[in-house]
């Protein structure tokens, strides 16, 4: 499929072979004086360069960025073969995140953290903003789904044994993700402050305090004191929505830089099969040398 | 010593006062709740004729100040038996936090009997456990008799002994080396000295 | 990983890289194919399911039944599986931890340089088994239910004993019908086959083993939860 020459940056585009793209008379005029070289009109002019403009303004950006090495190389990169639907996995979690943040934001822009109002706010998201439940119903599906698919992708890289070498780190990073977002669940889940989410969200910080020597302090500091009170929603709603999603996203970046950089494994029963023997040496004639490699297409 | 050296040794330190300078005083805003301890506040719950010996009445009161709903708890409340070696002019207030993970109790009268619906804690008449996971009896409320009525205070753990303790939160084990492992916060009050 | 299994990797990964296709647009199709339904099966969910809320919280309420949400109820299970009180530290942070710490250090202690599934045959059956059990547990803690009601139909005559039964927490160690929990106490749901009303009675007396004792259960209510008890055959 031949990418239209719009959008590819000009250093990457494929020259023109000569003679072709010009117009019917290719040749030079004998005389230039009896039939002068035909002149664009302006319409044609300004067609033209119109045409040209969207790489315009991109060679424009690249020329003061410096960025299409760094995109080409990221959207051209070769993925091994035999990559197949198991590998969408991963950026479907990451879409479900950014599904989750914005939903987030949006219901922020509502929700009062306060245990005397929390409550009632919701009630007004659910009752009387406009597609009020419906974003909260995708955020708060949204996390199950985003929960579901990280633990597919887990499973996926380990039944692939992607985590080998070179891996290692990146599975590393990508286990304290797993742990985040299981937090971010947890902390999300007390927001709504109806019964089953204070419940949940009880049993939870008592579960942290029955760790010894530090459990104690540790649930008293998600608590903000001995019994939940008033700096508690609060705390959890700070935590909820800048703590742990600022961690998340630099350790995203992390991660995809890992990706892009070290690639991703092929599916384990794909083998390589020995690269092509080269040509006996006799049948190399000193004419055909360097013939062969022409560009796969 | 060259220039270089020195200069290195000082971005470090510079770079890492003010980093300190930032950090320090935002990690002490996070952790400053838990030497924190609110105002000891007495509650009252009823008349002392309301209650009686042999079995607990419901009451509500409210534990923390200024959240509510959200900061009511409910207590079981009987009057001291003679029977089980308590003194009968002293009340007896139960939590109804189960000391496993701080699910609901609910007070049976006909098995005499707390359970818990989490996970199938049970306690007896007294707060003792007597079955499922939890880990020590159920916590208390110090009570006090004024004017004719009765009042509950801070709360307090106990000993599977039925010894006051400072308070802890569901889970933890008390008593002897429990005591070192599990600490008393200073968010809590002292127990009552009996 | 011996040098030489790391080098073998990266060659043969070097001639893979070469035969494949480029990121864009092949690879980025299906992730946006992907991503396509990840977005329409949420939206179906929140028209479908919506978000109501459930009542206030309120913590003084003594009939609540506290529940997680569902990717918590295989840690829930096991809570409610670990019965003696000197193990519960182990449920609620041992075991989580120990988890935790496997997981992170997967690559470290799995040098096999192998990885087809099938030439990995401890990875991919502790994988298996890791699955099936928390898919599990998952299953019991969803469908465990309170422990303070029997559903299961009776005669008039014993509607008192089981509600005395009900409420005296048997069903958080013992199944009677569709309710309670498989475990540690035996099924009661055909009791009266294999022990006399007698021996009922001095269970519920004594309490042996862990299970706790109900010798302060009044006589008229320890009567009627033994006739309904007996009544199970």
């Amino acid at each position: 499929m031949r990418i239209p020459d719009s959008i590819v940056p000009a250093p990457l585009r494929r020259p023109a072979k000569p003679g072709e793209g010009g117009n019917d008379k290719g040749q030079a005029p004998a005389d230039l004086k009896t039939s002068p070289p035909e002149r664009p009109s302006d319409v044609q002019r300004v067609s033209d360069r119109a045409k040209e403009a969207p790489a315009d303004v991109l060679a424009w950006v690249d020329q003061r960025a410096g960025a299409s090495g760094f995109l080409t190389g990221m959207l051209y990169r070769k993925v091994p073969k035999g990559t197949n639907w198991f590998y969408t996995l991963g950026s479907a979690t990451l879409f479900a995140f950014i599904v989750q943040a914005v939903t987030g934001v949006f219901l922020a822009m509502f929700y009062t953290p306060s245990p005397t109002q929390a409550y009632a706010s919701i009630a007004h998201i659910n009752n009387d903003v406009f597609l009020g439940q419906f974003v909260h119903g995708m955020h708060k599906w949204g996390a199950s789904v985003m929960v579901i698919l990280i633990f597919l992708h887990m499973g996926r890289t380990f039944f692939f044994g992607a985590y080998k070498y070179p891996r290692e780190l990146n599975w590393v990073i990508g286990v304290v993700l797993l742990i985040l977002t299981m937090m971010m669940a947890l902390t999300g889940y007390l927001l709504p402050f109806d019964q089953r989410s204070f419940w949940a969200s009880i049993v939870a910080i008592n579960l942290t305090g029955t760790g010894p020597v530090v459990g104690p302090y540790l649930a008293d500091f998600l608590r903000a004191g001995a019994e939940l009170g008033g700096t508690t929603l609060a705390r959890f709603y700070a935590i909820h929505m800048l703590l742990i999603p600022g961690a998340i996203i630099a350790l995203i970046g992390a991660h995809l830089y890992l990706v892009v950089k070290l690639g991703t494994t092929a599916p384990p029963w794909v083998r390589a099969g020995k690269p092509k023997a080269a040509a006996p040496v006799s049948q190399l004639d000193a004419g055909t040398e360097g013939n062969g490699a022409s560009p796969a297409r | 010593m060259t220039r270089r050296h020195a200069f290195t040794i000082a971005a470090q330190g510079i770079g890492g006062l003010a980093g300190a300078a930032i950090v320090l005083p935002a990690v002490g805003f996070a952790v400053a709740p838990i030497f924190h301890r609110s105002k000891e506040r007495w509650e009252a719950v009823g008349p002392l004729d309301d209650f009686v010996v042999d079995t607990y009445r419901q009451v509500v009161f409210t534990e923390t100040e200024g959240v509510g709903d959200a900061g009511k708890t409910t207590a079981y409340v009987r009057k001291g038996s003679k029977e089980l070696g308590e003194n009968p002019n002293e009340i007896v207030a139960i939590s109804n936090r189960c000391a496993h993970l701080g699910c609901p109790v609910r007070f049976v009268e006909a098995a005499g009997n707390f359970i818990c619906p989490c996970h199938g804690g049970v306690y007896d008449f007294q707060g003792r456990r007597i079955g499922g996971p939890p880990v020590r009896p159920l916590d208390q409320f110090q009570a006090r008799v004024r004017n004719g009525q009765v009042e509950l205070g801070p709360r307090y753990s106990v000993t599977s002994q039925l010894e006051p303790v400072r308070a802890r939160d569901p889970g933890e084990f008390t008593g002897g080396v429990w005591e070192y492992l599990y600490p008393p916060r200073p968010s809590t009050f002292p127990p009552p000295s009996g | 990983m011996k040098p030489a299994d790391k080098q073998a990797y990266l060659e043969e990964y070097e001639i893979l890289k070469k035969k494949g296709k480029p990121f864009f647009p092949y690879a980025v199709l299906k992730d946006s194919t992907m991503a396509l339904i990840v977005v329409g099966v949420i939206v179906l969910l929140s028209i479908l399911l919506g978000a109501e809320q459930g009542p206030k919280a309120d913590p003084t309420s003594t009939t609540y039944v506290p529940r997680p949400e569902w990717y918590f109820y295989f840690l829930f299970e096991l809570l409610r599986v670990i019965k003696p009180p000197e193990l519960v530290p182990i449920a609620t942070v041992g075991i989580p931890t120990i988890c935790m710490v496997l997981l992170f250090l997967l690559p470290f202690y799995d040098r096999n340089p192998e990885r087809r599934p099938e030439r990995r045959p401890i990875a991919t059956t502790v994988g298996c088994l890791t699955i099936v059990a928390m898919a599990y547990l998952t299953y019991l803690g969803a469908t465990g239910g309170s422990p303070t009601e029997i559903e299961m139909k009776v005669a008039p005559q014993y509607e008192a004993g089981k509600e005395v039964v009900a409420g005296a927490g048997c069903l958080a160690c013992h199944k009677i019908g569709e309710n309670g929990n498989n475990g540690p106490g035996p099924d009661l749901t055909h009791i009266a086959q294999r022990v006399p009303r007698a021996a009922i009675v001095r269970s519920v007396q004594i309490g042996p083993g862990i299970m706790p004792s109900y010798r302060d259960l009044p006589p008229r209510k320890l009567d009627e939860l033994a006739n309904f008890l007996s009544s199970l055959d």
